[in-house]
């Protein structure tokens, strides 16, 4: 409970931890695209090329970078598996009575696995390569074209910048909620799984009473410092882009230009 | 208190998706957890009940955004459809309870809450046949996906919103819908 699962940032000095946030969210958008949009063999050489220079690039030991893929291994090979023995096509490889393996279905089953590992290792690497922090800043930089349609875009990044704040808070309430119902014999280690999903019930009021008045008293601290709203806040500048951000978003955008194409 | 501020209402927005992103953390332990009891979706209904449809649409985007980048649930593969899905449970709850004052609070909270999830389902359904599964998504699937496994986390979010909701009014950390004269 004290850990997230994964995806946690990693502190590093590797060329990915060092790119620019908000390239690198661009980049990942665009990597990501790229693995989407992969049909053909070659299509899938290429993204998984993009994905191991990136890991190269990350320095992260292996193991925690292919994390978020360990405990999937089974719900894949389910999906393929489903893919590949239910799919409809013209091409069957064995008739049998339940089951009618066809090569567009095996395809389709791949397609959809490296799909799933793809997009988790990438999501994996940008969060283990950015600070939180950092990322709520490349979302409001983002986010400024949306001010052209009335968003405000400074009050969505003081929210999210407060929700990431909050997160470690109510984390700790959420243990000292559990811990208070343990001793009042909640059963959360029970075997039997509606037993333990129906002892966890009862911690969601208290969570949201507590949630709610950490809220009350900061929104009471922050009105009697005299704050009103976040548009007229502050703010540090931001930080100019440097070659390498530029080198990084032209190779992403390169690699997503020749997937697009690529015959399909 | 009278009526919640601009500052309340964008902190409690925050502490709801920040809840996003630790109720399931807290729901780890149980395996499909995620998938059937749907924790996320409860901070999303509060948010906008109690704050309107804009905050409800803000924490239904940024609570499963938030959420996938920091603990990987839901993975980056679900989270489009995942992200539509919420934006509308956040948006048209909190419509809906802006709109609807039949004089009794749990009759507006219950019909709120009810039209919210069926058009979050509807929409999240339509996002997947026309634009992120185009061609591969069908009736039986959408009704089981989102009907069939999903019912206890339908009946958990009827009971735990309105449930929360009285909690709330009881503490005094929202302003009563209807106040006694």
């Amino acid at each position: 409970m004290n850990t997230l699962p994964a995806g946690q940032y990693r502190p590093g000095d590797s060329p990915l931890h060092r790119l620019d946030a908000r390239i690198k969210m661009l980049c990942f958008l665009l990597l990501m695209t790229t693995v989407l949009r992969a049909s053909s063999l070659w299509g899938y050489t290429l993204a998984l090329a993009a994905v191991l220079a990136f890991l190269r690039l990350s320095r992260l030991p292996l193991r925690a970078a292919v994390a978020p893929i360990r405990g999937l291994g089974w719900f894949l090979l389910a999906v393929f598996l489903m893919n590949a023995l239910f799919f409809p096509g013209e091409d069957i490889l064995a008739a049998g009575k339940f089951f009618h393996p066809t090569q567009s279905g095996i395809k389709q089953g791949f397609r959809v696995t490296a799909n799933v590992l793809f997009l988790l290792i990438l999501g994996n690497l940008l969060t283990m390569t950015t600070l939180p922090t950092q990322v709520t800043a490349a979302l409001l930089s983002l986010l400024q074209p949306l001010r052209l349609l009335g968003v405000p875009t400074g009050e969505v990044a003081m929210i999210i910048s407060l929700a990431l704040q909050f997160i470690p808070a109510l984390m700790e309430e959420t243990e000292l909620i559990k811990m208070a119902q343990l001793a009042r014999g909640a059963r959360f280690d029970s075997k039997k799984l509606p037993e333990r999903a129906v002892s966890y019930l009862p911690l969601v009021v208290p969570v949201f009473i507590a949630a709610f008045r950490r809220a009350e008293a900061l929104a009471l601290a922050m009105e009697a410092r005299g704050y009103r709203n976040a548009e007229n806040r502050t703010k540090s500048p931001k930080e100019p882009l440097r070659p390498q951000d530029y080198a990084a978003l032209t190779v992403c955008t390169l690699i997503f230009l020749v997937q697009f194409f690529l015959p399909r | 208190m009278s009526k919640l501020s601009s500052v309340q209402r964008s902190l409690i927005t925050a502490v709801c998706i920040g809840l996003c992103v630790v109720l399931p953390i807290m729901f780890h332990s149980i395996p499909n957890a995620g998938t059937v009891i749907s924790p996320m979706h409860i901070p999303v209904l509060l948010s906008g009940l109690v704050c309107g449809w804009s905050f409800g649409l803000l924490c239904g985007l940024a609570g499963p955004l938030l959420s996938s980048l920091l603990t990987g649930m839901p993975p980056l593969v679900y989270l489009p459809s995942m992200l539509v899905e919420l934006a509308t449970y956040g948006l048209v709850c909190g419509l809906m309870f802006n709109l609807i004052f039949t004089k009794k609070l749990y009759a507006d909270l219950y019909l709120s809450l009810v039209t919210a999830l069926l058009a979050g389902r509807i929409v999240a359904g339509l996002a997947k046949a026309f634009l992120f599964t185009p061609g591969n998504y069908t009736w039986a699937a959408w009704i089981t996906s989102y009907f069939i496994t999903l019912w206890p986390g339908l009946v958990i979010q009827l009971t735990l919103v309105p449930a929360i909701v009285a909690a709330l009014l009881k503490a005094k950390l929202i302003p009563p819908r209807y106040p006694r004269k």
